[in-house]
Protein backbone atom coordinates (compact mmCIF):
# COMPACT_ATOMS: atom_id res chain seq x y z
CA UNK A 1 0.00 0.00 0.00
CA UNK A 2 1.51 3.33 -1.01
CA UNK A 3 1.56 6.36 1.28
CA UNK A 4 -1.44 8.62 1.61
CA UNK A 5 -4.04 6.02 2.59
CA UNK A 6 -7.02 7.43 4.45
CA UNK A 7 -9.42 5.54 6.67
CA UNK A 8 -12.61 7.04 8.03
CA UNK A 9 -14.65 4.86 10.34
CA UNK A 10 -18.07 5.88 11.65
CA UNK A 11 -17.14 9.55 11.51
CA UNK A 12 -19.81 11.83 12.95
CA UNK A 13 -19.73 15.62 13.24
CA UNK A 14 -22.31 17.80 14.95
CA UNK A 15 -22.47 21.58 15.09
CA UNK A 16 -24.32 23.41 17.85
CA UNK A 17 -27.01 25.74 16.52
CA UNK A 18 -28.88 28.27 18.59
CA UNK A 19 -32.42 27.57 17.40
CA UNK A 20 -32.72 23.90 16.53
CA UNK A 21 -30.22 22.21 18.82
CA UNK A 22 -27.23 20.31 17.47
CA UNK A 23 -27.05 19.86 13.72
CA UNK A 24 -25.67 16.56 12.50
CA UNK A 25 -23.36 17.45 9.61
CA UNK A 26 -21.90 13.96 9.21
CA UNK A 27 -23.30 10.69 10.48
CA UNK A 28 -21.50 7.35 10.50
CA UNK A 29 -19.28 7.98 7.49
CA UNK A 30 -17.16 4.93 6.59
CA UNK A 31 -14.64 5.44 3.83
CA UNK A 32 -11.40 3.73 2.84
CA UNK A 33 -9.17 5.56 0.39
CA UNK A 34 -6.06 3.88 -0.93
CA UNK A 35 -2.79 5.74 -1.35
CA UNK A 36 -2.66 7.36 -4.77
CA UNK A 37 -6.38 7.05 -5.38
CA UNK A 38 -8.36 9.96 -6.83
CA UNK A 39 -11.71 10.49 -5.12
CA UNK A 40 -14.48 12.92 -6.02
CA UNK A 41 -17.01 13.86 -3.32
CA UNK A 42 -20.28 14.99 -4.82
CA UNK A 43 -23.68 15.81 -3.37
CA UNK A 44 -26.26 18.52 -2.83
CA UNK A 45 -25.61 21.52 -0.59
CA UNK A 46 -25.53 20.67 3.10
CA UNK A 47 -24.48 17.05 2.59
CA UNK A 48 -21.26 17.57 4.53
CA UNK A 49 -18.74 17.26 1.68
CA UNK A 50 -16.70 20.21 2.87
CA UNK A 51 -17.06 19.08 6.48
CA UNK A 52 -15.63 15.69 5.54
CA UNK A 53 -12.72 17.42 3.81
CA UNK A 54 -12.07 19.52 6.90
CA UNK A 55 -12.01 16.38 9.07
CA UNK A 56 -9.36 14.86 6.79
CA UNK A 57 -7.45 18.17 6.83
CA UNK A 58 -7.37 18.02 10.65
CA UNK A 59 -9.19 21.35 10.90
CA UNK A 60 -12.21 19.71 12.52
CA UNK A 61 -12.20 16.98 15.16
CA UNK A 62 -15.08 14.54 14.67
CA UNK A 63 -17.49 14.15 17.57
CA UNK A 64 -17.50 10.39 17.08
CA UNK A 65 -15.61 7.83 15.04
CA UNK A 66 -12.04 8.11 13.87
CA UNK A 67 -10.06 9.38 10.92
CA UNK A 68 -6.55 8.16 10.21
CA UNK A 69 -3.81 8.76 7.69
CA UNK A 70 -1.41 5.88 6.94
CA UNK A 71 -2.68 4.10 10.03
CA UNK A 72 -2.13 6.90 12.55
CA UNK A 73 -5.04 9.03 13.82
CA UNK A 74 -5.42 12.55 12.40
CA UNK A 75 -4.97 14.81 15.43
CA UNK A 76 -4.70 18.14 13.66
CA UNK A 77 -3.34 19.79 10.53
CA UNK A 78 -0.55 17.67 9.09
CA UNK A 79 2.33 18.46 6.73
CA UNK A 80 1.45 15.32 4.74
CA UNK A 81 -1.86 16.89 3.75
CA UNK A 82 -2.11 19.83 1.31
CA UNK A 83 -5.27 21.89 1.05
CA UNK A 84 -6.72 23.97 -1.79
CA UNK A 85 -9.73 26.06 -0.82
CA UNK A 86 -12.67 27.08 -2.93
CA UNK A 87 -11.19 30.56 -3.27
CA UNK A 88 -7.43 31.04 -3.76
CA UNK A 89 -7.03 32.45 -0.25
CA UNK A 90 -3.71 34.13 -1.00
CA UNK A 91 -2.13 36.72 1.26
CA UNK A 92 -2.86 39.92 -0.69
CA UNK A 93 0.27 41.71 0.50
CA UNK A 94 2.63 38.98 -0.73
CA UNK A 95 3.81 38.23 -4.25
CA UNK A 96 2.98 34.87 -5.83
CA UNK A 97 6.49 33.66 -4.98
CA UNK A 98 6.10 34.56 -1.30
CA UNK A 99 2.62 33.04 -1.22
CA UNK A 100 3.89 29.78 -2.68
CA UNK A 101 6.78 29.54 -0.23
CA UNK A 102 4.65 30.61 2.75
CA UNK A 103 4.24 27.02 4.06
CA UNK A 104 8.02 26.52 3.77
CA UNK A 105 8.65 29.75 5.65
CA UNK A 106 6.32 28.64 8.48
CA UNK A 107 8.13 25.29 8.44
CA UNK A 108 11.47 27.04 8.99
CA UNK A 109 13.15 26.44 5.62
CA UNK A 110 16.22 28.55 4.78
CA UNK A 111 15.94 31.18 2.02
CA UNK A 112 18.11 29.13 -0.37
CA UNK A 113 16.05 25.97 0.06
CA UNK A 114 12.86 27.99 -0.37
CA UNK A 115 14.14 29.54 -3.60
CA UNK A 116 15.09 26.12 -4.99
CA UNK A 117 11.72 24.61 -4.11
CA UNK A 118 9.94 27.67 -5.55
CA UNK A 119 11.62 27.12 -8.92
CA UNK A 120 10.42 23.48 -8.93
CA UNK A 121 6.88 24.45 -7.99
CA UNK A 122 6.62 27.25 -10.55
CA UNK A 123 7.75 24.72 -13.14
CA UNK A 124 5.33 22.08 -11.86
CA UNK A 125 2.18 24.19 -11.99
CA UNK A 126 3.42 26.05 -15.11
CA UNK A 127 3.18 29.51 -13.65
CA UNK A 128 4.22 32.35 -15.97
CA UNK A 129 7.45 34.10 -15.00
CA UNK A 130 5.65 37.44 -14.96
CA UNK A 131 3.07 36.09 -12.48
CA UNK A 132 5.73 34.95 -10.00
CA UNK A 133 6.63 38.46 -8.87
CA UNK A 134 3.08 39.83 -9.15
CA UNK A 135 0.64 40.30 -6.27
CA UNK A 136 -2.71 38.48 -6.23
CA UNK A 137 -4.66 41.62 -7.18
CA UNK A 138 -2.73 41.74 -10.46
CA UNK A 139 -3.57 38.15 -11.44
CA UNK A 140 -6.56 36.48 -13.07
CA UNK A 141 -8.74 34.09 -11.05
CA UNK A 142 -7.22 31.07 -12.79
CA UNK A 143 -3.65 32.18 -12.14
CA UNK A 144 -4.45 32.85 -8.49
CA UNK A 145 -5.78 29.31 -8.10
CA UNK A 146 -2.63 28.04 -9.83
CA UNK A 147 -0.59 29.86 -7.16
CA UNK A 148 -2.81 28.34 -4.45
CA UNK A 149 -2.21 24.88 -5.94
CA UNK A 150 1.55 25.44 -5.93
CA UNK A 151 1.31 26.52 -2.27
CA UNK A 152 -0.64 23.36 -1.39
CA UNK A 153 2.03 21.24 -3.09
CA UNK A 154 4.96 23.10 -1.50
CA UNK A 155 5.61 20.55 1.24
CA UNK A 156 5.14 17.59 -1.18
CA UNK A 157 2.00 16.28 0.51
CA UNK A 158 0.87 12.64 0.29
CA UNK A 159 -2.74 13.77 0.24
CA UNK A 160 -4.10 16.72 -1.72
CA UNK A 161 -7.52 17.96 -0.66
CA UNK A 162 -9.43 20.28 -2.97
CA UNK A 163 -12.68 21.99 -1.99
CA UNK A 164 -14.46 22.89 -5.24
CA UNK A 165 -11.16 24.39 -6.36
CA UNK A 166 -12.10 25.38 -9.89
CA UNK A 167 -15.77 26.21 -9.38
CA UNK A 168 -15.17 29.94 -9.88
CA UNK A 169 -13.53 29.36 -13.28
CA UNK A 170 -15.32 29.16 -16.62
CA UNK A 171 -16.07 25.69 -18.00
CA UNK A 172 -13.20 25.63 -20.50
CA UNK A 173 -10.60 26.81 -18.00
CA UNK A 174 -11.95 24.36 -15.45
CA UNK A 175 -11.43 21.39 -17.80
CA UNK A 176 -7.90 22.55 -18.50
CA UNK A 177 -7.20 22.77 -14.77
CA UNK A 178 -8.69 19.31 -14.20
CA UNK A 179 -6.37 17.83 -16.79
CA UNK A 180 -3.39 19.67 -15.33
CA UNK A 181 -4.28 18.34 -11.90
CA UNK A 182 -4.23 14.82 -13.35
CA UNK A 183 -0.86 15.51 -14.95
CA UNK A 184 0.49 16.56 -11.53
CA UNK A 185 -1.05 13.45 -10.00
CA UNK A 186 0.52 11.23 -12.67
CA UNK A 187 3.93 12.54 -11.70
CA UNK A 188 3.56 12.21 -7.93
CA UNK A 189 0.89 9.54 -7.28
CA UNK A 190 -0.62 11.72 -4.60
CA UNK A 191 -3.93 10.77 -3.05
CA UNK A 192 -6.48 13.32 -4.23
CA UNK A 193 -9.82 14.05 -2.60
CA UNK A 194 -11.80 16.65 -4.51
CA UNK A 195 -15.16 18.13 -3.57
CA UNK A 196 -17.16 19.10 -6.64
CA UNK A 197 -20.63 20.02 -7.80
CA UNK A 198 -19.96 18.93 -11.35
CA UNK A 199 -20.71 15.37 -12.51
CA UNK A 200 -18.50 15.62 -15.63
CA UNK A 201 -15.62 16.94 -13.52
CA UNK A 202 -16.03 14.06 -11.07
CA UNK A 203 -15.96 11.49 -13.88
CA UNK A 204 -13.04 13.17 -15.62
CA UNK A 205 -10.71 13.13 -12.61
CA UNK A 206 -11.79 10.38 -10.21
CA UNK A 207 -11.21 6.67 -9.78
CA UNK A 208 -14.19 6.58 -7.47
CA UNK A 209 -17.06 9.02 -7.01
CA UNK A 210 -18.61 9.23 -3.55
CA UNK A 211 -22.20 10.47 -3.64
CA UNK A 212 -23.35 12.03 -0.38
CA UNK A 213 -26.85 12.76 0.90
CA UNK A 214 -27.84 15.62 3.21
CA UNK A 215 -29.39 15.94 6.70
CA UNK A 216 -27.58 14.10 8.15
CA UNK A 217 -24.56 13.92 5.84
CA UNK A 218 -24.07 10.29 4.83
CA UNK A 219 -22.47 8.36 2.03
CA UNK A 220 -25.30 7.40 -0.32
CA UNK A 221 -23.33 5.56 -2.98
CA UNK A 222 -19.85 4.82 -4.25
CA UNK A 223 -19.45 4.61 -8.01
CA UNK A 224 -16.24 3.38 -9.63
CA UNK A 225 -15.13 5.16 -12.79
CA UNK A 226 -13.75 2.49 -15.12
CA UNK A 227 -11.99 4.66 -17.64
CA UNK A 228 -8.35 4.15 -18.62
CA UNK A 229 -5.69 6.66 -17.64
CA UNK A 230 -4.39 9.09 -18.69
CA UNK A 231 -7.81 10.65 -18.97
CA UNK A 232 -8.67 12.87 -21.93
CA UNK A 233 -11.63 15.05 -22.79
CA UNK A 234 -12.39 12.71 -25.70
CA UNK A 235 -13.10 9.91 -23.21
CA UNK A 236 -15.98 11.97 -21.84
CA UNK A 237 -17.86 11.26 -25.07
CA UNK A 238 -17.60 7.46 -24.74
CA UNK A 239 -20.57 5.35 -23.71
CA UNK A 240 -18.73 4.18 -20.58
CA UNK A 241 -18.34 7.78 -19.40
CA UNK A 242 -21.91 8.79 -20.19
CA UNK A 243 -23.24 5.68 -18.47
CA UNK A 244 -21.20 6.50 -15.34
CA UNK A 245 -22.46 10.07 -15.39
CA UNK A 246 -26.03 8.80 -15.68
CA UNK A 247 -25.55 6.51 -12.67
CA UNK A 248 -24.14 9.36 -10.60
CA UNK A 249 -27.02 11.59 -11.63
CA UNK A 250 -29.55 8.93 -10.63
CA UNK A 251 -27.89 8.50 -7.23
CA UNK A 252 -27.81 12.26 -6.70
CA UNK A 253 -31.52 12.48 -7.41
CA UNK A 254 -32.17 9.75 -4.88
CA UNK A 255 -29.95 11.48 -2.35
CA UNK A 256 -31.50 14.94 -2.63
CA UNK B 1 4.02 53.73 -11.23
CA UNK B 2 3.73 57.50 -11.36
CA UNK B 3 0.27 57.59 -9.81
CA UNK B 4 1.61 56.00 -6.60
CA UNK B 5 4.06 58.77 -5.92
CA UNK B 6 3.33 61.20 -3.15
CA UNK B 7 4.73 64.12 -5.10
CA UNK B 8 3.56 64.51 -8.65
CA UNK B 9 3.65 67.63 -10.74
CA UNK B 10 -0.09 68.23 -10.69
CA UNK B 11 -0.35 67.58 -6.94
CA UNK B 12 2.44 70.10 -6.28
CA UNK B 13 0.70 72.68 -8.46
CA UNK B 14 -2.60 72.10 -6.65
CA UNK B 15 -0.97 72.55 -3.24
CA UNK B 16 0.82 75.73 -4.34
CA UNK B 17 -2.37 77.10 -5.91
CA UNK B 18 -4.36 76.48 -2.71
CA UNK B 19 -1.60 78.16 -0.66
CA UNK B 20 -1.62 81.24 -2.90
CA UNK B 21 -5.41 81.53 -2.60
CA UNK B 22 -5.18 81.16 1.19
CA UNK B 23 -2.52 83.90 1.45
CA UNK B 24 -4.50 86.22 -0.84
CA UNK B 25 -7.66 85.82 1.27
CA UNK B 26 -5.64 86.45 4.44
CA UNK B 27 -4.10 89.57 2.88
CA UNK B 28 -7.52 90.75 1.69
CA UNK B 29 -9.03 90.36 5.18
CA UNK B 30 -6.24 92.46 6.71
CA UNK B 31 -6.61 95.07 3.94
CA UNK B 32 -10.40 95.32 3.97
CA UNK B 33 -10.82 95.06 7.76
CA UNK B 34 -7.91 97.42 8.40
CA UNK B 35 -6.70 95.32 11.33
CA UNK B 36 -3.60 96.46 13.19
CA UNK B 37 -0.64 94.01 13.30
CA UNK B 38 -1.31 93.12 16.96
CA UNK B 39 -4.72 91.69 15.96
CA UNK B 40 -3.97 90.13 12.59
CA UNK B 41 -0.58 90.71 11.02
CA UNK B 42 -0.16 90.38 7.25
CA UNK B 43 1.22 87.11 5.87
CA UNK B 44 4.43 88.83 4.77
CA UNK B 45 4.93 90.26 8.28
CA UNK B 46 4.47 86.79 9.76
CA UNK B 47 6.81 85.22 7.25
CA UNK B 48 9.41 87.95 7.85
CA UNK B 49 9.14 87.43 11.65
CA UNK B 50 9.38 83.67 11.11
CA UNK B 51 12.63 84.03 9.14
CA UNK B 52 14.03 86.48 11.68
CA UNK B 53 13.13 84.16 14.58
CA UNK B 54 14.88 81.31 12.84
CA UNK B 55 17.88 83.52 11.98
CA UNK B 56 18.43 84.85 15.51
CA UNK B 57 17.76 81.46 17.11
CA UNK B 58 14.58 82.47 18.98
CA UNK B 59 12.49 79.53 17.74
CA UNK B 60 15.11 76.78 17.64
CA UNK B 61 15.28 75.68 21.34
CA UNK B 62 11.47 75.80 21.60
CA UNK B 63 11.14 73.80 18.41
CA UNK B 64 13.58 71.12 19.63
CA UNK B 65 11.83 70.85 23.01
CA UNK B 66 8.38 70.42 21.46
CA UNK B 67 9.67 67.98 18.85
CA UNK B 68 11.22 65.84 21.60
CA UNK B 69 7.98 65.79 23.56
CA UNK B 70 6.03 64.85 20.42
CA UNK B 71 8.53 62.16 19.39
CA UNK B 72 8.73 60.42 22.77
CA UNK B 73 5.01 60.89 23.42
CA UNK B 74 4.09 59.43 20.07
CA UNK B 75 6.47 56.49 20.46
CA UNK B 76 5.13 55.59 23.92
CA UNK B 77 1.46 56.26 23.09
CA UNK B 78 1.49 54.46 19.74
CA UNK B 79 3.47 51.52 21.16
CA UNK B 80 1.04 51.10 24.06
CA UNK B 81 -1.89 51.68 21.70
CA UNK B 82 -0.84 48.85 19.38
CA UNK B 83 -0.23 46.45 22.29
CA UNK B 84 -3.49 47.24 24.13
CA UNK B 85 -5.45 47.41 20.86
CA UNK B 86 -4.26 43.89 20.03
CA UNK B 87 -5.31 42.58 23.44
CA UNK B 88 -8.68 44.31 23.14
CA UNK B 89 -9.26 42.57 19.83
CA UNK B 90 -8.14 39.12 20.91
CA UNK B 91 -9.27 38.86 24.52
CA UNK B 92 -12.90 39.32 25.50
CA UNK B 93 -11.80 39.57 29.15
CA UNK B 94 -9.40 42.45 28.48
CA UNK B 95 -12.07 44.21 26.46
CA UNK B 96 -14.67 43.88 29.21
CA UNK B 97 -12.20 45.00 31.91
CA UNK B 98 -10.53 47.86 30.08
CA UNK B 99 -12.92 49.39 27.60
CA UNK B 100 -15.11 51.36 30.08
CA UNK B 101 -11.99 53.05 31.46
CA UNK B 102 -10.60 53.73 28.02
CA UNK B 103 -13.80 55.37 26.88
CA UNK B 104 -14.12 57.33 30.14
CA UNK B 105 -10.51 58.51 29.84
CA UNK B 106 -11.20 59.60 26.30
CA UNK B 107 -14.35 61.46 27.31
CA UNK B 108 -12.45 63.64 29.83
CA UNK B 109 -10.82 66.54 27.93
CA UNK B 110 -7.05 66.29 28.04
CA UNK B 111 -6.98 70.05 28.65
CA UNK B 112 -8.76 69.46 31.97
CA UNK B 113 -6.36 66.84 33.30
CA UNK B 114 -3.16 68.45 31.97
CA UNK B 115 -2.63 70.55 35.14
CA UNK B 116 -3.01 67.43 37.26
CA UNK B 117 -0.52 65.53 35.15
CA UNK B 118 1.87 68.49 35.32
CA UNK B 119 1.53 68.36 39.11
CA UNK B 120 2.26 64.63 39.23
CA UNK B 121 5.03 64.40 36.67
CA UNK B 122 6.65 67.81 37.07
CA UNK B 123 7.32 70.62 34.63
CA UNK B 124 9.96 68.72 32.63
CA UNK B 125 9.89 66.43 29.61
CA UNK B 126 8.16 63.54 31.41
CA UNK B 127 4.87 65.37 32.03
CA UNK B 128 4.53 66.32 28.35
CA UNK B 129 5.44 62.82 27.19
CA UNK B 130 2.69 61.45 29.42
CA UNK B 131 0.12 63.90 28.02
CA UNK B 132 1.20 63.29 24.42
CA UNK B 133 1.10 59.53 24.81
CA UNK B 134 -2.35 59.64 26.43
CA UNK B 135 -3.73 61.62 23.52
CA UNK B 136 -2.00 59.40 20.91
CA UNK B 137 -2.98 56.17 22.65
CA UNK B 138 -6.71 56.17 21.97
CA UNK B 139 -6.88 56.47 18.17
CA UNK B 140 -4.01 54.00 17.76
CA UNK B 141 -5.54 51.47 20.18
CA UNK B 142 -8.95 51.68 18.52
CA UNK B 143 -7.59 51.42 14.98
CA UNK B 144 -5.40 48.48 15.98
CA UNK B 145 -8.37 46.73 17.58
CA UNK B 146 -10.52 47.29 14.51
CA UNK B 147 -7.68 46.22 12.21
CA UNK B 148 -6.93 43.00 14.08
CA UNK B 149 -10.62 42.14 14.37
CA UNK B 150 -11.16 42.57 10.66
CA UNK B 151 -8.41 40.11 9.70
CA UNK B 152 -10.06 37.67 7.29
CA UNK B 153 -10.88 34.52 9.34
CA UNK B 154 -10.28 32.46 6.20
CA UNK B 155 -6.64 33.57 6.26
CA UNK B 156 -6.42 32.56 9.91
CA UNK B 157 -7.80 29.15 8.95
CA UNK B 158 -5.14 28.92 6.25
CA UNK B 159 -2.53 29.64 8.93
CA UNK B 160 -4.00 26.93 11.12
CA UNK B 161 -3.99 24.41 8.25
CA UNK B 162 -0.28 25.18 7.77
CA UNK B 163 0.39 24.69 11.50
CA UNK B 164 1.46 28.30 12.07
CA UNK B 165 2.51 29.02 15.67
CA UNK B 166 0.82 31.79 17.66
CA UNK B 167 3.81 34.01 16.96
CA UNK B 168 3.80 33.21 13.23
CA UNK B 169 0.09 34.02 13.04
CA UNK B 170 0.85 37.38 14.64
CA UNK B 171 3.81 38.31 12.45
CA UNK B 172 2.77 36.84 9.10
CA UNK B 173 -1.02 37.26 9.17
CA UNK B 174 -2.42 39.58 11.80
CA UNK B 175 0.08 42.43 11.72
CA UNK B 176 0.38 42.67 7.91
CA UNK B 177 -3.40 42.46 7.53
CA UNK B 178 -4.06 45.11 10.18
CA UNK B 179 -1.21 47.40 9.15
CA UNK B 180 -3.25 49.80 6.95
CA UNK B 181 -5.70 50.33 9.79
CA UNK B 182 -2.95 50.71 12.44
CA UNK B 183 -1.11 53.27 10.33
CA UNK B 184 -4.40 55.12 9.74
CA UNK B 185 -4.70 55.50 13.52
CA UNK B 186 -1.08 56.68 13.69
CA UNK B 187 -1.79 59.37 11.10
CA UNK B 188 -4.44 60.79 13.41
CA UNK B 189 -2.25 60.18 16.45
CA UNK B 190 0.82 62.01 15.22
CA UNK B 191 -1.05 65.28 14.65
CA UNK B 192 -2.78 64.91 18.03
CA UNK B 193 0.67 64.47 19.60
CA UNK B 194 1.52 68.05 18.56
CA UNK B 195 -1.68 69.24 20.24
CA UNK B 196 -0.78 67.22 23.35
CA UNK B 197 2.67 68.80 23.57
CA UNK B 198 1.26 72.33 23.42
CA UNK B 199 -1.42 71.53 25.99
CA UNK B 200 1.27 70.08 28.25
CA UNK B 201 3.43 73.15 27.86
CA UNK B 202 0.56 75.44 28.76
CA UNK B 203 0.01 73.48 31.95
CA UNK B 204 3.52 74.39 33.02
CA UNK B 205 6.83 74.56 31.19
CA UNK B 206 9.74 76.90 30.58
CA UNK B 207 10.42 75.97 26.97
CA UNK B 208 8.54 74.79 23.90
CA UNK B 209 6.49 76.28 21.08
CA UNK B 210 3.43 76.44 23.35
CA UNK B 211 5.47 78.47 25.83
CA UNK B 212 6.68 80.71 23.01
CA UNK B 213 3.06 81.38 21.99
CA UNK B 214 2.23 82.39 25.55
CA UNK B 215 5.34 84.59 25.79
CA UNK B 216 4.64 86.27 22.46
CA UNK B 217 1.06 86.99 23.42
CA UNK B 218 1.86 88.08 26.97
CA UNK B 219 5.08 89.69 28.17
CA UNK B 220 6.66 90.17 24.73
CA UNK B 221 3.42 91.26 23.04
CA UNK B 222 4.88 90.27 19.68
CA UNK B 223 1.85 88.97 17.78
CA UNK B 224 3.78 88.26 14.53
CA UNK B 225 6.11 86.05 16.62
CA UNK B 226 3.05 84.21 17.97
CA UNK B 227 1.94 83.58 14.41
CA UNK B 228 5.47 82.45 13.54
CA UNK B 229 5.27 79.90 16.39
CA UNK B 230 1.86 78.74 15.13
CA UNK B 231 3.34 78.39 11.65
CA UNK B 232 6.16 76.26 13.07
CA UNK B 233 3.66 74.00 14.87
CA UNK B 234 1.61 73.64 11.70
CA UNK B 235 4.70 72.76 9.67
CA UNK B 236 5.77 70.23 12.31
CA UNK B 237 2.34 68.60 12.15
CA UNK B 238 2.37 68.46 8.36
CA UNK B 239 5.87 66.99 8.17
CA UNK B 240 5.14 64.34 10.81
CA UNK B 241 1.88 63.44 9.09
CA UNK B 242 3.65 63.07 5.76
CA UNK B 243 6.31 60.95 7.45
CA UNK B 244 3.62 58.49 8.60
CA UNK B 245 2.08 58.53 5.11
CA UNK B 246 5.50 57.74 3.63
CA UNK B 247 6.00 54.84 6.04
CA UNK B 248 2.53 53.64 5.05
CA UNK B 249 3.40 53.80 1.33
CA UNK B 250 6.58 51.92 2.03
CA UNK B 251 5.09 49.18 4.21
CA UNK B 252 1.64 48.78 2.76
CA UNK B 253 2.38 49.66 -0.84
CA UNK B 254 0.07 48.44 -3.56
CA UNK B 255 -2.31 45.67 -2.61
Amino acid sequence: MSAGALTLSKVGVTFPTREEGPLTALDGVDLMIEGGEVIALIGPNGCGKSTLLRVIAGLLTPASGAASLDGSPIAGPDARVGLVFQEPRLLPWRTSADNITYPLELDGWSAERRAARLAELVDLVRLDASAVTARPSELSGGTRQRVALARALALSPEVLLLDEPFSALDAMTRERFDLELLRLWDGAETTIVMVTHSIPEAVLVADRVIVMSPRPGRIAAEIAVDLPRPRTLAQMETSAATATMARIRAQLELAA
Amino acid sequence: MTQDRLVTRSSVLTVIGALVVFLLIWRAIVFIGGYPPFILPTPEAVFGRFLKAIGDGTIWPHFITTLQEVAFGFAVGAGAGVAIGYLLARSALVERLASPYLVAAQAVPILAIAPLLALWFGPGLLGKVVICSLIVFFPVAISTMVGIRSVDPRLLELGRSLRATRRQVLTTLEVPAALPSILGGMRVGVTLAVVGAVVGEWAGADRGLGVLINLARGSLFDIPLMFAALLTLALMGIVLYLAVVLVERRLVGVR
